[in-house]
């Protein structure tokens, strides 16, 4: 039976990258499919193997890790790294939403009426929902960051209440923020107020779906025992990504809902 | 019938889950040569099966 002489993970040979690929080229081609030709099956079917891919990914690393014991120190330091990375590279995609917002709201043309916001816009007032969404997100850092802690200290009870409360508070304020959507005044088709509006909190929100589905994820490995009080990557990168989620939603709230 | 609503009234938090990591470790690390990606049984084989012929069929 060979063994390995070194510290890093040589992984099994796997469809997923491959399945990825194509899913990622489906998508692409559904979403065209559906912009110029009114359909919508190759952009479902591409949906459909993403989420598959997905899934199956990244059970295959929960098995590689906690089933079989591959994140060694040194392979966790790469996956610390590769999240960090990750992140970064996030954080430059919202830099370009807001560079659009500011370049359009600092110096507002005369076909807005030289006024920000744009004569005929009634902006949403950051003093009703949107502060109680800053407040939901603060809070859901203090309580994800009291799991962290309740986790290394091998306290079971809270850190799994505390995951949980994170949890409900990200879907609070999605729910808030769908019904904020909903009864808003203005429409993404309403100028460049609109667009800007609708593509950066818009995006802000598809991450905090993300994000509360990578805290649900964690929170069913917490209850199944798969994270030991040293080693919970999983959970830190979630938290991290949280964090992330958290700082760009404080940007959103004082640049486009206060100052603008 | 009060002796039975009784024995079921729990909450999640209080019903007991069991630690159930010490036998996938055994199973993940069984020296079958089967790589990860099928190594939990036969729905993987099932759902490897469905996500190619979906991409495979999209293509």
């Amino acid at each position: 039976m060979a063994h390995q002489t070194h510290a890093y993970h040589m992984v099994d040979p796997s469809p997923w990258p491959l399945t990825g690929a194509t899913a990622a080229l489906l998508l692409t081609s559904g979403l065209a499919m559906w912009f110029h030709y009114n359909s919508t099956t190759l952009m479902t079917l591409g949906l459909l193997t993403t989420l598959m891919t997905m899934m199956q990914w990244w059970r295959d690393i929960v098995r590689e890790s906690t089933f079989q014991g591959h994140h060694t120190m040194p392979v966790q330091k790469g996956l610390r790294y590769g999240m960090i990375l990750f992140i970064t590279s996030e954080v430059f995609f919202f830099i370009g939403f807001f560079w659009a917002f500011y370049h359009s709201s600092l110096a507002p043309t005369p076909e807005l009426g030289g006024s920000w916001p744009p004569t005929g816009i009634h902006p949403l007032n950051p003093f009703e929902v949107p502060l109680l969404n800053t407040a939901v997100l603060l809070a859901s850092g203090v309580t994800i960051t009291w799991a962290h802690h309740s986790l290394m200290a091998a306290n079971r009870n809270q850190s799994i209440q505390a995951l949980t409360i994170t949890v409900t508070l990200g879907l609070y304020f999605t729910a808030l923020q769908a019904m904020e959507y909903y009864e808003a005044p203005f429409t993404i088709a309403d100028g460049v107020y609109g667009s800007t509006f609708f593509v950066a909190t818009g995006f802000h929100g598809l991450h905090v779906i993300i994000g509360s589905t990578f805290l649900i994820v964690c929170l069913l490995r917490l209850i199944k025992f798969h994270f030991t009080t040293a080693h919970h990557f999983g959970f830190e990168a979630a938290a991290w990504y949280w964090h992330f989620v958290d700082v760009v939603w404080l940007f959103l709230y004082i640049s486009i809902y206060w100052w603008g | 019938l009060r002796q039975i609503s009784q024995r079921t009234i729990s909450t999640a938090s209080r019903r007991q889950v069991k630690n159930r990591v010490p036998e996938m470790q055994k199973i993940f690390q069984e020296d079958n040569g089967i790589p990860v990606h099928l190594k939990g049984g036969v729905i993987d084989g099932l759902l490897y099966r469905t996500t190619m012929a979906l991409t495979v069929f999209g293509k």
